[in-house]
């Protein structure tokens, strides 16, 4: 193998340093448009807050210039557009995910601080007792508001003008006040967002309009300011401060304030991982059958597979190509429509499928309730999804093997089956054990088929959190996650994530030690 | 060639940021910016919420008022914001889009200050919304006690009002008038009418139920005495976990004898669907269901009627759910949507359209007592002492405890006492953080 590298490579032509003119402008032309359709995306994710984004997007972006600028790299250009998708689609991705682990971002904490800051700086309040007044509303030719204030309570009518004090009047609302026209129902909508932002009168006597109750204007004052020199809010009617204690703004007595904030809080969703109960119960359980249940169903989808791929590599099976297309079929469904129909077909008082069971042996068996019938009833169905797959991959392997091993195979006097141990599997394993491994780690975490099955069902009685005798890793974490009592708790389901990730990493590399070992025996083939 | 291929990989890479920024949960959608240059953007960075200068006062750019429904709601809205702009100038934008999107959309488009003035939504959505801080406080304004007062207190969240409501739906007792002659007015009359009709062969289940599904089993706990949270004078109380009262106990206890008498059979793992077809066909006289099941079962042509679900020590009590009007907290003109809900939405008319768009039972009173539909009208009155479904954030802890426990009965894997008093454990484990 080693040798075979330096085959046919034959010395490239020495690259020049600069690309000659109409060259560079066929390279340009296009880079230049994708760099302005980036910045015209760039300024939208600054606007919206998301640096980290627009960070990983212009690296990706530069490198993309540097590798079709320079010649020195332009080997590269050929994978750079699949690096660039990595980039973005995959590798960001990822370290979001790992970034939000150490953050509290989940329901309560989904604004950032300074939104969080803003929104309950615009909170009011009206002090007890403070009078509260109908307004009318004023405008002049240069567009200066004034209002007509009157109080049924108190008797009292007032004219407000902006920073000036108020002025006591009486009566009616008049159509006109000194060049001011009184505004209509239609234009007074018009300019609610000018009117609600207003003050009217000069200290102590300030108005505002309230933004909830129509017609109503009071001495609204705003609840809380926040300090930023000891970061600290101040709420105004009751004068308590509030600290920031890990994305709440908490007051010493331990009440707190809504909305919260995203914040970084370190290791915390991983503590609140390893020391959950959740995790000491029935955690080994469900890990132990999430390997059972991915090794199976790579197992008995590869047995059926290979065995009707070995099956319809036979010249002289009759109807070859119609059958191996039917074949396909269950592959071509997705599981969101075949699982609930096998659900269907399954059910012990219903089901068509149980029915003829029930018919031909007395009994069918409890597919929903019983955890030992569950169990198969899930992967009979993972059998049903998975081995065209399975089929299709081993087809083609079975048309890249050597014809003249098998013709030795013959002359030696070995029988097809002592063939197939000894030549097929070992030589299909090549190619093949790397899906298998592939095949595990996307069954490991295969939340689809567990939840339409029986969302992890039958439950498990008595355990300290809920759960099901089919549930795995990823359904168990995500009852965890989402049913915490809290809503949604995504820097939590982050951490759960990593932590299913690292697990996933571990088991991966054996793995892909031993389809190593099983490669290196075959090259002694 | 080279033009073609980098073509592509503008296009590639264009299709691939934007597709990131989609689904990458920490990131807003990218917004069209085109007409939004550099400088603006930094200015709304700094201020996203001011209001512009009042100089700028143009009198004729009146704002424009957005709101999000989905396609059965969208349609009526859109006729009455016409109204609203012929009467006073302001345009109304209804974006449409499906129920459950409304929610996830208003958390990231809110805060990016993109998102509608008004949404539609459920009232227990409210947990969510109000914790994350997106929604403002609302006034009935005139028409106030002209709504249902058990739906005005749903969408009351901590001592304030988030919601003006349109409609509610509840559960009710759906049966075989040709099969059942007199309608149970108790769970256990009902055990005794099972085993009647069972014997006399008249068919073979007499009641079926969903069995994976808590929401409907309240009724029955209800009607036993159970609860989930205590109810205060300021909403439901989530240190007060009833799943292991006497009560619900006591209910959890009869489905259990259900079981054990055979009137249900156990871990049949009947669904929706499964429980549906077996009334239609005729297989079973008894079952409670919702009104969003009235079209498939006046269209299967089987007898039926509509019926308050049976009590026992006291009336059942189905959930209520309510579905309103809500004004997103990060809406540039709040007064303008309050005015809108109190002037235009609030009336016989609008509430009228908004029922006959999508007849349930409507949150407002004159309408909801002149529903001529009688199946609908039995639905209302089903729910007329309906508690509203808890819209804390610690009802996320409830429903899988509770569920998988009426299961483990269902499929007599567990002693009923057993299994609700350990349903109340991790329930209460859940809430205290584990």
């Amino acid at each position: 193998m080693r040798t075979s590298l330096r085959v046919g490579g034959a010395k490239a032509p020495p690259r020049p340093s600069v690309y000659p003119p109409l060259a560079l402008l066929l390279r340009a032309v296009p880079l230049a448009l994708l760099d302005v359709g980036v910045i015209w995306l760039l300024s939208g994710l600054l606007r919206d807050g998301a640096y980290a984004l627009a960070i990983a997007i212009s690296v990706v972006t530069l490198l993309l210039n540097l590798i079709f600028l320079r010649p020195q790299l332009s080997p590269l250009q050929w994978i750079a557009p699949s690096l660039a998708l990595l980039g973005v689609l995959v590798v960001y991705p990822v370290f979001s995910t790992l970034y939000t682990a150490f953050t509290n971002y989940g329901d309560g904490h989904l604004l950032t601080k300074q939104v969080a800051i803003q929104q309950l700086e615009k909170q009011v309040y009206l002090p007890e007792g403070a009078p509260v007044f109908a307004w009318t509303a004023y405008v002049s030719a240069d567009n200066q508001y004034l209002l007509w204030l009157h109080s049924a309570d108190l008797g009292a009518t007032y004219i407000a003008r902006p920073g000036e004090a108020v002025v006591a009047a009486e009566g009616e609302p008049p159509p006109e006040i000194d060049g001011y026209r009184q505004l209509s129902k239609a234009e007074r909508l018009r300019h609610t967002q000018n009117l609600v932002a207003l003050e009217f009168g000069s200290p102590p006597d300030l108005f505002r309009v309230s933004e909830r109750q129509i017609g109503v204007a009071a001495q609204y004052q705003q609840r809380y300011s926040y300090d930023s020199s000891q970061d600290l809010l101040i709420d105004r009617a009751e004068g308590r401060h509030y600290r920031p204690v890990e994305g709440t703004f908490t007051a010493e007595d331990g009440s707190t304030l809504r909305p919260g904030f995203r914040v970084a809080i370190g290791l915390d969703n991983f503590n609140r991982l390893l020391t959950t109960p959740a995790l000491r119960g029935p955690f080994v359980s469900v890990f132990l059958w999430t390997i059972l249940f991915a090794a199976l169903s790579v197992l008995i989808t590869f047995a059926l597979g290979l065995f009707l791929a070995v099956m319809f590599d036979v010249p002289e099976m009759p109807l070859r190509r119609p059958l191996r297309s039917l074949l396909l079929i269950p592959y071509a469904i997705p599981a969101f429509i075949s699982v609930p129909i096998w659900v269907g077909l399954l059910n012990p008082q219903y089901g068509v499928v149980s029915g003829m069971l029930a018919d031909w042996f007395g009994a069918a068996p409890p597919w929903f309730s019983n955890p030992y019938w569950a169990k198969v009833g899930v992967l009979l169905i993972q059998l049903w999804l998975g081995f065209p797959y399975m089929f299709v991959i081993a087809t083609g392997a079975l048309q890249s093997l050597p014809a003249d091993v098998y013709e030795a195979a013959e002359i030696d006097g070995a029988s097809p089956v002592q063939a197939f141990w000894t030549i097929t599997l070992p030589l299909l394993m090549i190619t093949m054990g790397p899906l298998l491994v592939a095949s595990f780690a996307y069954n490991f975490n295969n939340f689809v088929v567990i939840d339409l099955f029986n969302k992890g069902g039958p439950p498990i009685s008595g355990t300290i959190s809920p759960v099901g005798h089919t549930d795995i890793l990823v359904t168990y974490t995500y009852r965890i996650a989402f049913s915490s009592g809290r809503g949604a708790d995504l820097g939590y389901a982050a951490a759960i994530t990593v932590a299913i990730f690292l697990i996933l990493v571990v088991i991966t590399y054996f793995q892909f030690r031993y389809t190593n070992m099983l490669e290196e025996r075959s090259e002694n083939v | 060639m080279h033009n073609k291929r980098m073509l592509l990989l503008v296009l590639l890479m264009v299709a691939a940021a934007v597709l990131s920024a989609c689904a990458v949960p920490v990131a807003a959608p990218a917004a069209p910016a085109a007409e939004a240059p550099a400088e603006d953007a930094a200015a709304a960075e700094a201020a996203p919420t001011e209001p512009p200068a009042e100089e700028a006062v143009v009198l004729d750019a009146p704002n424009v008022l957005t709101i999000w429904a989905d396609n059965t709601r969208a349609p009526v809205l859109s006729d009455l914001g016409t109204q609203f702009e012929a009467e006073y100038g302001i345009p109304v934008v209804v974006v449409e889009k499906g129920f459950g999107d409304i929610r996830d959309d208003l958390k990231v488009a809110g805060p990016a200050g993109e998102g509608p003035d008004i949404v539609i939504g459920a009232h227990d959505w409210l947990g969510e919304l109000v914790e994350n801080g997106l929604l403002a406080e609302i006034e009935l304004g005139a028409a106030a006690d002209q709504f249902l007062p058990a739906a005005v207190q749903a969408f009351a969240y901590d001592g304030a009002l988030y919601g003006l409501p349109y409609a509610t739906e509840n559960v009710a007792f759906v049966y075989n008038p040709e099969l059942v002659e007199t309608v149970p007015a108790t769970w256990s009359e009902l055990t005794a009418l099972a085993a009647e009709l069972e014997s006399a062969g008249v068919v073979s289940q007499a009641f079926i139920r969903q069995e994976g599904d808590p929401y409907h089993f309240f009724p029955i706990q209800t009607a036993f005495g159970g609860y989930v949270f205590g109810l205060t004078e300021t909403g439901y109380d989530p240190s007060d976990v009833g799943i292991d009262s006497e009560g619900s106990i006591a209910a959890i206890t009869w489905l259990d004898e259900m079981y054990k008498a055979g009137h249900l059979k156990a871990g049949s793992a009947v669904d929706y669907d499964i429980m549906h077809a077996a009334f239609e066909n005729g297989d079973a006289a008894m079952m409670i269901t919702g009104p969003w099941a009235l079209p498939r079962i006046r269209e299967s042509g089987v007898p039926y009627a509509v019926a308050n679900i049976p009590g026992e020590v006291q009336e059942a009590q189905p959930f209520l759910g309510v579905q309103g009007f809500m004004i997103s907290a990060f809406s540039n003109d709040q007064l303008l949507a309050q005015t809108f809900l109190q002037e235009f939405v609030a009336t016989q008319e609008a509430m009228q359209a908004i029922f006959d768009a999508d007849p349930r039972p409507s949150a407002f009173l004159p309408v909801r007592e002149a529903i001529a539909d009688s199946d609908l009208a039995a639905f209302a009155a089903a729910g007329a002492n309906g508690l509203a479904m808890p819209a804390i954030p610690e009802m996320s802890a409830v429903w899988a405890a509770w569920g998988d426990a009426v299961v483990l009965v269902s499929q007599q894997s567990e002693a009923p006492d057993a299994a609700f008093s350990n349903a109340a454990e991790q329930i209460r484990a859940a809430i205290a953080g584990n």
